[in-house]
């Protein structure tokens, strides 16, 4: 039971972070949000880095880590509310990279060096991860809508959920087909998502119903740590701001009502981020299943919005501002609280098993 | 980072298991409520055979007489026996015999620790006073020096299990001009010395507690913990032993698979309910969160470091957590889950009902959860005091 990274993690977190503060100034960040369009640079520079492969095997140019490294990028992307797909592309490509049932080898290298950018296509009209109506036909085809899907025209391929004549699966499809329409939504986040219609568009199935569960469970798990790095950072600014600001003739941190709602911002905090690198950890070596996936996530999504309200209430009327960078992590943890199944459909799942005894160790 | 239990770990909580199975009858279970910890016949049993697998000691150094086996062993016997509410000794065991071990004299350890292990001597703990609780440096118990050792006049509250222990572990002021936390000496103290007497307080949730006073109580020096004067130390190493296991998920886990296993005997309807099984699942996560804080504060302690902030993050969790999960389980149940304890229709001896009324006490028992906020401010972020 060790729940502190090793020194390899460590030295990714740090350069990481490091990286990210000179490479994404607040203000790019605002600038690409205004646009809502992905930091291309940023993608760049991630791909020069290494970092979109970090999770793949060494054979196509990966960096033949797992779930917890591209735990640690997510997450740390979160910290600079970073516009670009980081959750959906890596989710994708580990996806891609276990289950093909064919060799992607070319794809995966592709996405590796940052050309190749696939995004997940699940939810549709029902609001359901498990009702898939999008169908592909005999000859690939692939027809149906899809709901608040992330970046997909930063995308190159969609990777679809859909029931073809081989049953549910996913596919593959390229995003310049002229059968694919998309509907921009402006969202809580204000990072691009959109609508997509498939009209035939030729799908390439990749990988058969067990895959998209798990594309399901890892998409989760990665998106709890982008959480947490929101939360994280709207609990390390009050601390601060609370510090320098005076009132009454004292920093506000010196008021116990302050630091009693800061007590409990930590304490959502480190019990997410036990959890989620839990998570992530038993993911890789699959001692995890959909329902811890969906335990985390939930929980996740229901103490983010706590903490950055809480951090508000303590920012006062600065904290609004958008001058501010805390809306930052008040808007996108919102926004991914939504995005991969809600705090009520993700403790839905859990709830169809409450018989078995919890763990207490 | 790696999650997994060791293969030993494991096997310890299985043997830990396979022993409590052993022992856990409905007889020793009444002896024990019955005698409200004092020993009986069969616990006597029970702890020589608890004695006899050496988990007391077994993460003591080698050299204070124990196996030095990591403080997560003993994490898990806590856990293990929080579930099944078996006694192992509690704070006697967890927080007084290593600070016996660690700062007593060598006649203090061959006078105690023998009795303590084989379950014969029992300490409640004497800290709380009338007017010094969440203060307790302030404290006003007095020790004046006489000669072959301490006349002690004062008065103590809280002092749970009095009546059923065989010693008091007794901060007391011995040097009054001293500063605040500078004049404390821990003294212990006989239950059945002249000059001490015990009036039980009755509490809400059925169990006893009690108040204690000391009139012209003679201690002898033998029975002063070194360093004189220096008990303020002695009294934060002994709370920082209880922190390894201070806020077990067990118990909280066994309140829960208590009312499903109700449920499923009696009112399988109820727990068909899609509501019900969305609180039981907002449960789980509570508790996942509880056990996430848990783990991590048992692990540092068990690196030898010590995080203030993590301790008290476990303790607030856990007794939070306490009172909402056995408020809503209770609710779940419907009227029998209001049935006390004495009524032959309540569910596990009104194990959740009892849990809901003995919940405040964990709130600002052990350092209230309001000081434990401060500290974990104050010392986890760094917030201005």
């Amino acid at each position: 039971m060790d729940p502190d990274f090793d020194e390899t993690q460590l030295l990714l977190q740090t350069t990481t972070r490091q990286f990210l503060e000179g490479e994404v100034p607040f203000e790019r960040v605002r600038e690409h949000e205004e646009k809502c369009r992905a930091d291309q640079k940023l993608w760049q520079a991630m791909a020069a880095q290494g970092w979109l492969g970090v999770a793949l095997p060494e054979a196509v140019g990966g960096g033949g880590a797992g779930l917890v490294e591209a735990g640690i990028l997510v997450h740390e992307l979160a910290r600079r509310a970073a516009v670009v797909p980081g959750v959906e592309a890596l989710a994708s490509a580990i996806v891609l990279a276990r289950h093909a049932d064919a060799d992607q080898s070319a794809l995966l290298r592709g996405i590796v060096d940052g050309e190749v950018v696939v995004v997940p296509a699940l939810l549709e009209a029902g609001d359901d991860f498990a009702q898939v109506d999008s169908a592909v036909g005999e000859a690939g085809e692939l027809s149906g809508e899809k709901r608040f899907v992330d970046y997909p025209d930063f995308a190159t391929h969609h990777l679809v959920s859909a029931r073809g004549p081989e049953g549910l699966g996913l596919y593959l499809v390229e995003r310049g087909d002229a059968a694919i329409e998309t509907e921009e939504r402006s969202c809580t986040g204000r990072t691009p998502q959109a609508d997509v219609r498939y009209r035939g568009a030729n799908a390439q199935r990749v990988a058969g119903e067990s895959a998209v569960g798990q594309l399901l469970d890892i998409g989760r798990a990665l998106t709890a740590a982008q959480i947490l790095g929101s939360m994280e950072v709207s609990l390390e600014m009050t601390v601060e701001y609370t510090n320098l600001r005076v009132q009454f003739g004292q920093p506000l941190a010196s008021f116990q009502a302050v630091q009693h709602h800061a007590a409990d911002m930590c304490m959502h905090v480190e019990s997410n981020r036990f959890m989620v690198y839990e998570l992530l950890d038993s993911l890789e070596r699959g001692t995890a299943g959909s329902a811890d996936a969906a335990l985390v996530k939930a929980s996740v999504s229901r103490s983010v919005p706590f903490v950055t309200m809480q951090a508000h209430q303590l920012h006062g009327g600065q904290g609004l501002i958008e001058e501010n960078d805390l809306y930052f992590f008040t808007i996108r943890g919102k926004d991914r609280s939504l995005a991969w199944g809600t705090a009520e459909e993700c403790l839905a799942k859990v709830a169809e098993d409450v018989e078995s005894p919890p763990r207490w160790i | 980072m790696d999650f997994r239990w060791p293969d030993e770990y494991l096997a310890f909580r299985d043997e830990v298991d396979a022993f409590i199975q052993q022992w856990r009858t409905p007889e020793l279970a009444a002896e024990i409520q019955q005698r409200e910890g004092a020993p009986g016949p069969l616990s006597r049993k029970y702890f020589a055979a608890l004695q006899d697998r050496g988990w007391m000691r077994m993460c003591w150094p080698a050299d204070m007489g124990g196996e030095g086996r990591d403080p997560i062993y003993q994490f898990i016997l806590v856990e293990a026996m929080e579930y099944w509410r078996m006694p192992y000794g509690n704070l006697t065991f967890t927080s007084i015999a290593p600070s016996i071990g660690q700062y007593g004299s060598e006649h203090q350890k061959q006078k105690y620790l023998p009795g303590i292990w084989n379950g014969e001597l029992t300490f409640a703990i004497g800290y709380s006073e009338p007017n010094a609780g969440t203060d307790l440096a302030a404290l006003r118990t007095k020790g004046e020096k006489v000669e072959g050792g301490w006349k002690v006049n004062g008065q103590k509250i809280w002092t749970s299990l009095a009546e059923n222990s065989t010693h008091i572990w007794l901060a007391t002021r011995t040097d009054p001009d001293a500063k605040k936390h500078a004049g404390i000496s821990v003294l212990i103290v006989q239950t059945n010395a002249p000059g001490v007497t015990i009036r039980p307080l009755k509490t809400m949730s059925g169990l006893t507690t009690y108040e204690t006073f000391y009139d012209d109580v003679f201690v002898p020096d033998e029975d002063v913990l070194p360093p004189l004067h220096g008990g303020w130390g002695v009294i934060m190493h002994a709370l920082n032993h209880e922190r390894v296991g201070l806020s077990p998920t067990s118990n909280l886990v066994r309140n829960y698979d208590v009312v499903v296993a109700e449920l499923q005997r009696n009112a399988p309807h109820k727990l068909a309910d899609p509501v019900v099984r969305m609180r039981l699942a907002e449960l789980r996560m509570e508790l996942e969160r509880h056990r996430a804080l848990a783990i991590r504060n048992a692990v540092t302690i068990s690196r030898g470091e010590i995080k203030p902030g993590e301790a008290s993050m476990a303790k607030i969790s856990g007794s939070e957590l306490r009172y909402r999960m056995s408020n809503l389980l209770v609710d779940i149940l419907g009227r029998v889950g209001g049935l006390a304890r004495d009524d032959d229709h309540a569910v596990e001896r009104a194990l959740v009902q009892g849990n809901f009324l003995s919940s405040p006490i964990l709130r600002f028992g052990g350092g209230t959860n309001e000081v434990q906020r401060s500290i974990l401010a104050a010392r986890h972020l760094g917030m201005t005091r």
